[in-house]
């Protein structure tokens, strides 16, 4: 388990943050969902970001590793910098080739659990942790297998290697999608509302791995409604509300005495929903 | 289905003697209409490759040892080529289609039974006579109200519409009902679906030898003499030798020998059981060697095509996308038997001639790309979209992620389709009989033509069919059991 230590070769006054985001900006159509975010990532550590639905976290986030395309700001992770202004899709969402190679190397950089998980339906949890580094990687399929076993160890699934995703709860699948995430050695992992599609009675379980990740010193950047999860384990926290960060900074302080009346408001209406 | 693919026929015929002329008209601008008449000598092929059709008999058909080809029009042409010293090659081709493969250089002489015309004689090489018969008006048992050739005004009369006997009937105000051989007009005649036929007084003597007990009587024969020529391309040069032949014969008596054969003795029919046991294993065998290797060849390389054009048609490249989306729509749009047409017969006018097999593999293969490429598409957009997200997330890269990752589930999807189109095909193969591959359908025809055995012979070619797809299917059950082993039931 090395990958979270940087690997950066950047410039000398960024090389404490892992992740740094400057004046980003996306809108679908007319409707403008992230304004203009900026903030950074020291490694080892654990980013929260909360915010009402609509608010554009999940866009923040899927903004890390270009699976959405944002319309200005600046990206780096790692040594890797993407500069978005240069990068525009056309009407039909086409990109040049040199530019979707930029993407593609600043998605290297992360894993990404997803809210529904997204394993791949017709591969066994074991082949769905080694696809990546095997087919993209190059690594060898035998020092895969060790690998991604060690992985599905560490998440509690040691006994459901074989199996499909539909044998599995949903839970178990989440916690193969964190594992799929962990395997090709990411420098930063992206959590998109990891347990938000899950039962009550299953969400511990993934949080008590993610909990295990934080403490074994992966930098993650994770979108959640889970309070005492963000207060517990998280170093910053973002709080995001109409494209902008309306406050941010250690849990103690944004949940626990949060300064601003609409973070107030959110996180009344989190704790005490009826 | 038949009647349909007739149709269709005609209009092909129809769009191809538009063409026909046109460029017969070009080679033959440099030297006026004296061509056909004096014109220049030239020496036949060493090999010479004859059109026929093979379901008419006496004149051509399939009997005889090895149920080889055989008959009076076979064996005249055989007797020329000996006298000539050249080899006979027959290529088999359905009547309605004669003149548009001859046009085509699927074959140099036609040897069938062709009546001497003006029409015929303006645009093709026609040879002296080597036999004159009159035509004669067949109706069923018991009609009445028809006994000359003026009753047929306003009646229905079964016939080849391309043969000189459908030019009689009309001209004495029959409608024409279109068939492919005799044998079908006299079956539509004998269940009422026609009233009448005009054809040969030796053909339709040769079946009623065969057949005494047939519902139908022949009740007047046609004013005019036909006389049955062989036909080759305008200006070919070949008549001089072949009218020479046919001389020769006539003069040492071959002619006369040929003609007590097919049309003194009588014959001797076998029973359906027996015509049965003789073909099982030759319309197998055209199953195996002619229609699987088809079907199997053409799906094949039509999967081929329809991947790539199912990826071009969900490309967000305009360009690509529009081909894709064009040729679904010509695919889709055009009939399978035209598709066939144009590839066989209107293909070599521009200068590209193939083979039966092989023109019928392009034309599949094609059809079943354009089919299945919306399969393909459809099945791929059909999966969420998170799996090629969750792809890029791994670092797979748009092929990779195709080839590991969507195909496989797509497949899932695509194959209760897919085999529909699979199945469709097995039968589809038998309209490669209009371009002269003797698959399983045109070898039950064949067998058919001179025994007059449709309901055991179709049928059996039916069963064949079945159990072809009776396979398919089970192999398709086999492959949804595999694919689905990873989805919950």
């Amino acid at each position: 388990m090395s990958t979270q230590t940087d690997t950066t070769g950047g410039t000398p006054a960024a090389a404490d943050h892992l992740v740094e985001v400057q004046h980003l900006a996306k809108s679908f159509g007319d409707h403008e969902v992230i304004t203009d975010i900026s903030f950074t990532v020291d490694p080892g550590t654990v980013t929260c970001v909360i915010g009402p639905s609509g608010s554009g976290k999940t866009t923040l986030l899927r903004s890390l590793n270009a699976l959405e395309v944002p319309d200005r700001g600046v990206v780096r992770i790692g040594g890797t910098t993407v500069d978005f202004a240069g990068i525009n899709p056309g009407p039909r969402g086409r990109l040049p080739k040199p530019q979707r190679a930029e993407l593609m190397a600043l998605r290297r950089h992360s894993g990404m659990v997803f809210q529904a998980h997204h394993l791949f339906p017709h591969k066994t949890a074991l082949e769905n942790v080694i696809e990546g580094p095997v087919v993209v990687q190059g690594e060898s399929p035998a020092d895969a297998t060790a690998r991604a076993r060690e992985l599905l160890d560490k998440v509690g699934l040691a006994e459901h290697v074989d199996k499909y995703p539909f044998q599995l709860s949903g839970g178990q699948q989440q916690r193969v999608g964190i594992a799929r995430a962990l395997a090709i050695r990411p420098d930063l992992v992206l959590f998109d509302e990891p347990t938000s599609a899950l039962d009550p009675e299953l969400v511990g379980d993934v949080l008590g791995v993610m909990k295990t990740l934080a403490s074994e010193g992966w930098t993650m950047v994770v979108v959640t409604h889970e309070l005492r999860f963000a207060q517990q384990v998280a170093d910053q926290v973002l709080f995001i509300d109409g494209g902008v960060i309306v406050e941010q900074g250690p849990p103690q302080d944004v949940i626990a005495n949060p300064q601003h009346p609409r973070t107030r408001t959110f996180l009344t209406r989190l704790l005490e929903p009826i | 289905m038949k009647r349909a693919a007739h149709a269709l026929f005609v209009l092909i015929l129809g769009l191809l003697c538009v063409a026909v002329p046109a460029t017969g008209a070009a080679a033959a601008s440099g030297s006026p209409a004296s061509a056909a008449t004096t014109g220049r000598t030239a020496d036949l092929p060493p090999t010479l490759k004859v059109g026929t059709e093979g379901v008419y008999p006496p004149f051509s058909y399939h009997g005889g040892p090895g149920n080889g080809l055989t008959g009076y029009d076979i064996d005249v042409m055989n007797a020329i080529g000996k006298h000539l010293g050249v080899k006979v090659e027959y290529v088999e081709t359905p009547f309605d289609s004669m003149f548009a493969a001859l046009e085509a250089g699927r074959f140099d002489v036609v040897a069938n039974q062709i009546t001497f015309n003006e029409e015929r004689n303006a645009r093709y090489d026609l040879s002296d006579p080597y036999v004159e018969t009159t035509g004669v008006l067949v109706v069923r048992k018991g009609e009445k109200n028809i006994t000359k050739l003026a009753d047929l005004k306003g009646k229905r009369a079964a016939e080849n519409i391309t043969s000189n006997w459908a030019e009689v009937a009309k001209g004495a105000g029959a409608t024409i009902v279109g068939v492919d051989d005799m044998s079908l007009a006299i079956d539509n005649l004998e269940q009422g679906r026609v009233d009448a036929l005009v054809n040969d007084k030796l053909a339709i003597r040769n079946y009623l030898r065969t057949k005494p007990d047939a519902g139908i009587k022949v009740v007047a024969e046609t004013n005019d003499v036909s006389k049955s020529v062989l036909a080759a391309k305008k200006g070919s040069g070949y008549l001089p030798q072949l009218n020479k032949a046919i001389a020769d014969l006539r003069a040492d008596g071959t002619l006369d020998k040929i003609y007590a054969k097919y049309f003194g003795a009588a014959v001797t029919t076998p029973s359906t059981w027996q015509i049965m046991r003789d073909n099982a294993w030759p319309m197998a065998r055209a199953a195996l060697t002619k229609t699987i290797p088809l079907t199997v060849i053409s799906f094949a390389v039509g999967m081929v095509i329809a991947l790539a054009i199912g990826l071009m048609r969900m490309s967000s490249h305009p360009v690509v996308a529009g081909i894709a989306r064009l040729y679904i729509s010509f695919i889709r749009g055009t009939p399978l038997l035209v598709q066939l047409f144009l590839i066989f017969y209107a293909l070599p006018q521009l200068g590209v001639k193939i083979n039966p097999f092989l023109a019928a593999v392009i034309a599949f293969s094609l059809n079943v790309g354009g089919y299945a490429a919306e399969i393909v598409r459809s099945s791929v957009e059909s999966l969420p979209r998170g799996q090629w997200e969750a792809a890029s997330t791994v670092g797979m890269g748009y092929a990779a992620t195709l080839r590991r990752v969507i195909l496989p589930q797509a497949a899932r999807t695509a194959v209760p389709p897919l085999s529909n189109t699979l199945i469709s095909l097995v039968k589809d193969t038998s309209l490669a009989a209009t371009i002269l591959v003797v698959e399983l359908f045109r070898r039950a025809q064949i067998a058919a033509a001179p025994s007059f055995e449709f309901l055991a012979l179709y049928g059996m070619a039916a069963l064949y069919y079945w159990v072809i797809c009776l396979v398919l299917s089970f192999a398709q059950s086999r492959t949804e059991t595999r694919l689905n082993r990873f989805v919950a039931a």
